[in-house]
């Protein structure tokens, strides 16, 4: 969802940047009146954001994450929607583990073990000792088993990814002494596990005492996390400092984040290239030259392609459409030119998308032999003659279904322009096969509701995701995501469903035997690359820049620790390595 | 006494209407509100995540008209209920943080505006052809004419990001407390500079066009001639006897001006990330902030409609022709 966030204002941007480009001559005969100016400026002592008049900001780390015109306090992270201020969770409240889809390991952070019954319907945990909350008060197992039953008790609060369907089918948490918390379920579901595992812990003994959860905004946090006092807070600046308690205090190297508003991506984009940001989760269209180049030194980026993967939907309940023929779809998926995607509406940021469908954020679970499926490499003659054996005619440039011709609304959602570029592609690549897709961009809560009823025959759109490839199958292929057309349907636009692929998940779901789990999840990529529920376009790069200028340890692609977005739920483990560097210069 | 009544009763009515304008447009807008919400997070939500979304925000399916009437409630309360990008947060409290700079930027810049370019007209009226009339408005027409997003952008770009020169974005510097100090007000004095020249610079030619032409039909007057006549000093003439007249419509204008100033800071807030209500307006309709918008048009309306009727009672004690 990050990057959707970030897309759109990349056009005024880019022509800001153009404007960057000539800035040289302009500055030579500016020259003059930029030195006097600077000296002026100095007298001022306050220009732009460099601006922090009073505290001093050595050692802390500036953050490009929310684009918001105020602050307004607000550190609920239990409410649904993301309106409370970034870090709240993963950041001041803390998991109980933090599963990496980089790396594939499972680090463990507030929890030291988990262990399930040999039955799969009781989960146990082990919690550390000597954790403490920032306001001095012991953390224990009864803070989460509190946890798990406040989301429990209140419909209106939101839990971690998918936690809400896990409460659904739990019957009691409870912490039978200060280290252990044991779930009891009434069905197997394992998968449920990192979403346990990933949920942030609040602490009894103040959240018992408000009356409604969902209106509460927490504006004076008490957590576990290693940044959690705030000096000041103001409409348009902020500072989260250090925990005073924090229980693995060797590990923090800085002394705190800091939050100038950032209205917009003009702005965001401006202050990273001046420098004047740390660390920063923005698109940004030709990182290379427009941000690495001013300071090739300390500059970075890296874009991970461990974000969902982006496909093209087709509605195979359509009416006069043939898109319930897989031949039909993998011809359609020929026809596409994903490297011209990739390279014109992506930046060459990602790569075409394979026949697994599954992005770059599973490591341990990507099987190479379902991976090079020809249906992903585009082949118009193999696709044409694909077409014709399914006995759609050529009339003239357009191929015919049931006498109808095959012309089809191909929907994008408005402003997103890298998935406006990629659906022009798309619609010029079906004209080769006689397909006549009209590109119709919509309105967001338009575009929504038409691929969730079924409204639709071809759309550009998203994918589920999760720690394991169970949820992105479940959520493209499975029965227990289908609804039929005029039914709201959050997953499964396509309206496929694989009797196979149904069989293998609920035989996932059943086991927490990881190895078992790698088997069945090999077997659903091959029941996906032999149907082609819906057409796998590309893996979703997740934004990532960082200015190593004052701050070292970040991660990039030599020194691949965890999913270094801002937005990535793996960021604890980001800022619990970057240090002060040790010579730095001063800082303005 | 009638005039008044009559004037009241179509501001009474006029508010009304938008009231309720207000109220039904994003009832009408494709997609239910609770759509409307979802899309507020900018996309993919977990399914159980967006029950939970409807279940906290508690998104009303009452009828119309019982909805309607709790709008009208809590209008009379200044409770304009919970935004949504900030949820749980009030509307008011959103607001609140934004309305005192657009109303010190908006007012500052349209003061500035046109005591400057009323005294700019007045003076070039007087010496038709002089250097300062040949001059000063053709360029102040020709900046004008610039488009003000450009203008705004290159200022920003230019003077407060390559240059440094003066800050070009928040209303005060960063890490500052609003305190009645001369470190604050001083900061926020130089965060005005440049979002109030950008403004001044392309609003001056109207004001300056405006009074040079109402100025130079009354120096056409017979009580002008009379009063030159009677050899009263040319400054008397031009600003009690010329000026003075030719004021009117300038001030009517004015008058407009200040009622648009909620309103009017749109751009310039956008460009300078100026934290006023122009900006949330902006942040809002992106991010489908029902309720803050709602607010948002409905203060635009109304301070708009209040301008129109404070220029109707001064005329009414400037022109005597009104009265009958």
């Amino acid at each position: 969802m990050g990057n959707d966030l970030r897309k759109g204002a990349s056009d005024k941007v880019a022509s800001m940047m153009a404007a960057e480009m000539d800035r040289r001559q302009v500055f030579l005969r500016g020259a003059a009146l930029g030195a006097g100016a600077s000296a002026f400026a100095a007298t001022l002592g306050q220009t732009g954001y460099k601006a922090s008049a009073q505290a001093t900001i050595e050692g802390m780390v500036t953050v490009s994450e929310q684009q918001r015109q105020t602050w307004i306090r607000n550190f609920n992270f239990l409410i649904p929607g993301g309106t409370f201020l970034w870090p709240t969770d993963n950041g001041i409240y803390e998991p109980s583990m933090i599963a990496s889809r980089i790396t594939g390991e499972i680090t463990p952070w507030l929890a030291e073990s988990f262990e399930y019954t040999a039955d799969n319907l009781s989960l146990s945990l082990k919690y550390r000792t000597g954790v403490m909350w920032s306001d001095g008060t012991p953390f224990t197992a009864g803070d989460v088993a509190f946890t798990f039953n406040l989301l429990k008790d209140n419909a209106g609060l939101s839990g971690a990814g998918g936690l809400r369907n896990v409460l659904g089918i739990t019957s009691t948490v409870e912490a039978p002494d200060d280290t252990t918390v044991t779930f009891t379920f009434t069905e197997v579901y394992t998968p449920g596990l990192f979403d346990i595992l990933a949920q942030n812990i609040v602490p009894e003994h103040i959240w018992s005492t408000i009356e409604d959860p969902v209106t509460f905004l927490n504006e004076n946090p008490v957590g576990t996390g290693p940044f959690t006092e705030i000096p000041i807070f103001e409409s348009n600046y902020w500072e989260l400092r250090r925990n005073p308690n924090y229980w693995q205090a060797d590990k923090i190297g800085i002394e705190g984040l800091r939050f100038p508003i950032l209205g917009d991506n003009d702005t965001a984009q401006r202050m990273l290239i001046g420098g004047e940001i740390d660390w920063a989760g923005n698109f940004v269209p030709d990182v290379e030259n427009i941000y690495v180049a001013e300071d090739p030194e300390n500059h970075g980026y890296w874009f991970p392609s461990t974000g969902d993967t982006v496909h093209l939907h087709l509605n195979t309940e359509a009416p006069n459409t043939p898109f319930a023929d897989v031949n039909v779809r993998k011809a359609i998926s020929q026809a596409i030119d994903r490297t011209e995607i990739v390279n014109l509406a992506m930046y060459d940021y990602t790569t075409p998308a394979d026949s697994t469908g599954l992005s770059g954020g599973y490591p341990d679970w990507k099987d190479p032999a379902h991976a090079a499926a020809p249906w992903v490499t585009m082949d118009i003659e193999a696709a044409n003659a694909a077409l014709d054996a399914a006995g759609l005619v050529l009339d003239g440039d357009v191929r015919t279904f049931n006498g109808q011709p095959m012309e089809f609304e191909l929907l994008v959602v408005n402003g997103w322009s890298d998935w406006n570029q990629a659906v022009q592609i798309m619609a010029d690549n079906f004209a080769e096969i006689g397909i006549q897709a009209t590109v119709t961009p919509l309105e967001q809560t338009v575009w929504q509701t038409r691929v969730q009823t079924g409204d639709y025959t071809m759309s550009i759109g998203w994918s589920s995701g999760g720690v394991t490839p169970f949820n992105f199958y479940r959520g493209i292929m499975s029965s227990q995501t289908y609804n039929p057309v005029g039914t709201s349907s959050p997953e499964n636009w396509a309206r496929f469903v694989s009797p196979e692929a149904d069989a293998l998940l609920d035989q996932f779901a059943a086991t927490s035997d990881l190895a078992e789990q790698q088997r069945i999840s090999s077997e659903l990529q091959r029941v996906y690359a032999e149907q082609a529920p819906a057409i796998p376009l590309f893996p979703g790069p997740q934004w990532y820049e960082y200015n190593s200028t004052r701050f070292e340890g970040w991660p990039n692609e030599e020194n691949p620790y965890c999913v270094p977005s801002t937005y990535s739920g793996e960021r604890l483990l980001l800022m619990t390595t970057i240090r002060t560097k040790a010579a730095t210069t001063p800082t303005t | 006494m009638n005039y008044i009544l009559r004037r009241l009763g179509f501001y009474f009515v006029a508010a009304w209407a938008s009231i309720t304008l207000n109220f039904l447009l994003p009832r009408l807008m494709p997609g239910d509100p609770a759509d409307a919400v979802l899309a507020s997070a900018q996309g993919r939500l977990d399914p159980s995540t967006i029950a939970a979304m409807r279940e906290a925000y508690g998104l009303s399916d009452d009828p119309l008209l019982v909805q309607y009437w709790s709008y009208l409630q809590g209008l009379a309360r200044l409770d304009f209920g919970i935004s949504t990008a900030f949820f749980p947060s009030p509307v008011m409290d959103v607001v609140q943080t934004g309305l005192t700079w657009t109303l010190l930027l908006g007012g500052v810049a349209t003061i500035i505006a046109f005591v400057l370019g009323t005294l700019i007209g007045v003076f070039s009226a007087w010496r038709r052809g002089g250097i300062v009339d040949s001059a000063v408005p053709p360029l102040a027409l020709f900046i004008g004419s610039f488009p003000y997003f450009w203008l705004a952008t290159v200022v920003v770009f230019y003077v407060g990001f390559r240059w440094e020169i003066l800050p070009e974005a928040y209303a005060y510097g960063l890490g500052l407390s609003p305190a009645f100090s001369w470190q604050f007000i001083s900061s926020v004095m130089t965060h005005l500079i440049l979002p109030a020249l950008t403004v001044v610079l392309v609003s001056l030619g109207g004001w300056i066009l405006g009074m040079r032409n109402t100025m130079v039909s009354t120096l056409s007057e017979d009580y002008v001639s009379l009063a030159e006549a009677k050899g009263l000093s040319q400054r008397r003439v031009m600003l009690r006897y010329a000026a003075r007249n030719a004021l009117l419509p300038n001030m009517t204008s004015f008058g407009m001006s200040l009622g648009f100033v909620l309103s009017g800071s749109l751009i310039t807030e956008s460009v300078f990330n100026y934290p006023g209500l122009g900006n949330q307006l902006v942040q809002s309709v992106s991010l489908r902030d029902f309720p803050l918008m709602q607010t948002l048009f409905l203060f635009i309306t109304i301070s708009v409609l209040a301008a129109n009727l404070l220029v109707d009672l001064l005329y009414l004690r400037l022109d005597p022709r009104v009265r009958t």
